[in-house]
């Protein structure tokens, strides 16, 4: 199974689908697929590394609470951000340490202005989570 | 849901209330046919989702720049009532004051073009663009306080532009009543490092050249009176601070949404009362990223007049570099329109009252316009026009499509320097995925609702 795909749905902005096993995989694979989008994720190295400890009133809350930590961890600490190791989570709660590089226009992809409601969904179908999520670019 | 519309006459269509159950109001679309078949069927369908909101005064207007976004098109007004509405952080969008400035100069085509190989480098070193760039200002968070509440009052008062470029700025470059404290810390810990920061996606800085003038008694006005003279277009917003605070009360009035029972059909339209906590805080927060928004695009402007005086050898004074107007895309004002106060929402849609200047972009590779405000605007469209030329491909088939350095290419051909922080990016803003500018200027021109003044073709574009 593939990890995130970009799919179509909006026609100025960027939405895409993320799948995992478990919630510790969506979680990984939906940071990946944004930070696809923020910068050049296969070559940006995890030279620096942050903690993250978020809560959420649902999956679908912590999802975004998560996403748009990451973004704006990107303005705060100028860092490219590509390997997300969730260290705990459950409906509510997340608690991950993430690794990436400073930033520089070489790796620079788009900014990502928000993570938005618009059709934003979790599900779990059989055994395997997806997530649908939209971006404002 | 189109087939719903109505023909009112060539460039204005109604989609009536009895469109879908629960519309309040009517909505209307001001374009030509040819626009009116590329507007998306769910795009016309965000507008009665709009039209649905409580206190909503009719009609919900779509202009002919609009495609589909979340929650409402870009491209869309919405006007509540002063006391029955709502205010909504969905309806303005993530980025707040998103807008543009237009400068000109007295130097000609002639004079520019010889220099444009060296200039446009030029400029790309004066202004940091794209997600990996760092601004130059460091600001500490007393002085972003002064920012957010006092916006071009402060970039003066720092040696940022003059009075007149606050005179010839919406607002005056300062929405009265802004509150920093209504801002969150991570807002302003975005907001820190990136004054002064062109950002990326659709933000752009542009040399251009008059290509045509329709009203040249206005445009005398405006300073412009040659056909070949050449004006600088910038367009940004309000960066992370102003995307910070859209994400904190997004949040905070979802809650509000389900506090007061507001019905909503699309949750990213949540916005609070008039006069709720919910609804006055998040607009003297916006209120900041406004003024920060006015400062960023000062600030940018200073550095585009001191690059022009090291490439042509001449004060920015001497060049005539003044502003010809600067003016909001994304914002929620208090407008006092025929006599009555409306929260109007207008989210990729300029203000286009009588006599002052609307702005409107086109591509990189096509034309852009400076067309004048109506009173017809304000009878029809709570006085507003259309914003840009509206895309009409997604960035991801753009990217299916286009490759950025043959993008760029092309535009050489035609005699248009590019330079982007990276290729993607003149692939997703390729001319291809936007709709016919002059097709979208014609329909708010026909429409009445904005004048065609200046018409101005792209010699220079850079992007973030």
């Amino acid at each position: 199974m593939e990890n995130y795909k970009f799919i179509e749905g909006l026609t100025s902005d960027v939405m895409f689908e993320a799948y995992g096993k478990n919630l510790e995989e969506l979680f990984k694979n939906s940071a990946l697929a944004l930070s696809s989008v923020i910068c050049d994720v296969k070559n940006v190295k995890k030279e620096r590394s942050f903690s993250v400890d978020l809560k959420g009133s649902s999956t679908e809350d912590l999802m975004v609470n998560w996403l748009q930590e990451i973004i704006a961890l990107v303005d705060t600490e100028e860092i490219f951000f590509s390997r997300f190791d969730i260290t705990e989570i459950s409906e509510n709660n997340l608690k991950a340490k993430i690794y990436g590089e400073p930033i520089s226009p070489e790796k620079a992809g788009v900014v990502v202005k928000g993570v938005t409601y618009y059709k934003l969904k979790i599900e779990k179908i059989r055994n395997n989570y997806k997530a649908t999520i939209s971006l404002d670019i | 849901m189109k087939e719903k519309i109505q023909k009112i006459n060539d460039y204005e269509w109604l989609l009536p209330k009895t469109a879908q159950e629960k519309m309040n109001v009517d909505a209307k679309i001001f374009a030509n046919k040819a626009i009116l078949d590329l507007i998306e069927d769910s795009a016309v369908g965000q507008l009665t989702n709009v039209a649905c909101l409580p206190g909503i005064i009719e009609p919900v207007i779509g202009l002919p720049d609009m495609h589909f976004g979340y929650g409402l098109p870009m491209g869309a007004v919405s006007a509540f009532d002063s006391k029955e509405g709502v205010i909504s952080a969905g309806l303005c969008g993530f980025d707040i004051n998103c807008g543009i400035n237009s400068i000109r100069t007295n130097l000609t085509f002639k004079e520019v073009n010889e220099k444009l190989k060296e200039l446009v480098p030029a400029l790309f070193n004066a202004i940091p663009c794209g997600v990996g760039s760092k601004g130059k200002l460091r600001l500490g968070y007393d002085e972003l306080d002064n920012v957010m509440t006092h916006g071009l009052n402060w970039a003066v008062e720092n040696g940022y532009g003059t009075k007149r470029d606050i005179e010839k700025t919406e607002e005056n470059g300062c929405m009265p009543g802004a509150d920093p404290s209504k801002v969150s810390d991570l807002a302003k810990k975005r907001g820190l490092p990136q004054l002064g920061t062109l950002g990326a996606g659709n933000h752009f800085l542009e040399i251009q050249k008059v290509s045509d003038i329709f009203d040249k008694e206005y445009a005398k006005k405006l300073g412009i009176v040659d056909k070949d003279q050449v004006l600088i277009m910038l367009h940004c917003g309000s960066r992370g601070l102003g995307h910070q605070i859209a994400t904190d009360y997004l949040k905070i009035q979802e809650r509000a949404v389900k506090k007061y029972n507001i019905w909503l059909p699309d949750r990213q339209l949540a916005c609070a009362p008039v006069n709720s906590e919910e609804g006055q805080d998040y607009y003297k927060a916006m209120k900041c990223a406004v003024n920060y928004s006015f400062t960023n695009r000062l600030v940018m402007t200073q550095w585009i007049r001191e690059t022009f005086e090291r490439v042509f050898k001449k004060s920015w004074e001497d060049m005539d570099m003044q502003t010809v107007y600067a003016i909001c895309h994304n914002v929620v004002k208090l407008d006092k329109i025929k006599g009555r106060e409306y929260y109007v929402h207008r989210k990729g849609a300029t203000r286009a009252f009588p006599e002052l200047p609307v702005i409107v972009a086109g591509t990189m590779g096509t034309a852009s316009y400076i067309c004048k405000g109506t009173e017809l605007a304000l009878e029809k469209t709570f006085g507003s026009s259309c914003h840009g030329s509206g895309r009409a491909m997604s960035r991801n088939a753009a990217l299916r499509q286009f490759r950025g350095e043959k993008v760029n290419d092309e535009l050489r051909q035609k005699g248009i320097i590019g330079k982007a922080g990276n290729w993607k990016s003149f692939a997703e803003e390729a001319p291809g995925c936007y709709k016919d500018v002059e097709q979208v200027v014609d329909s708010v021109h026909n429409a009445g609702i904005s004048l065609k003044v200046v018409r101005m073709k792209p010699l220079g574009v850079l992007k973030g």
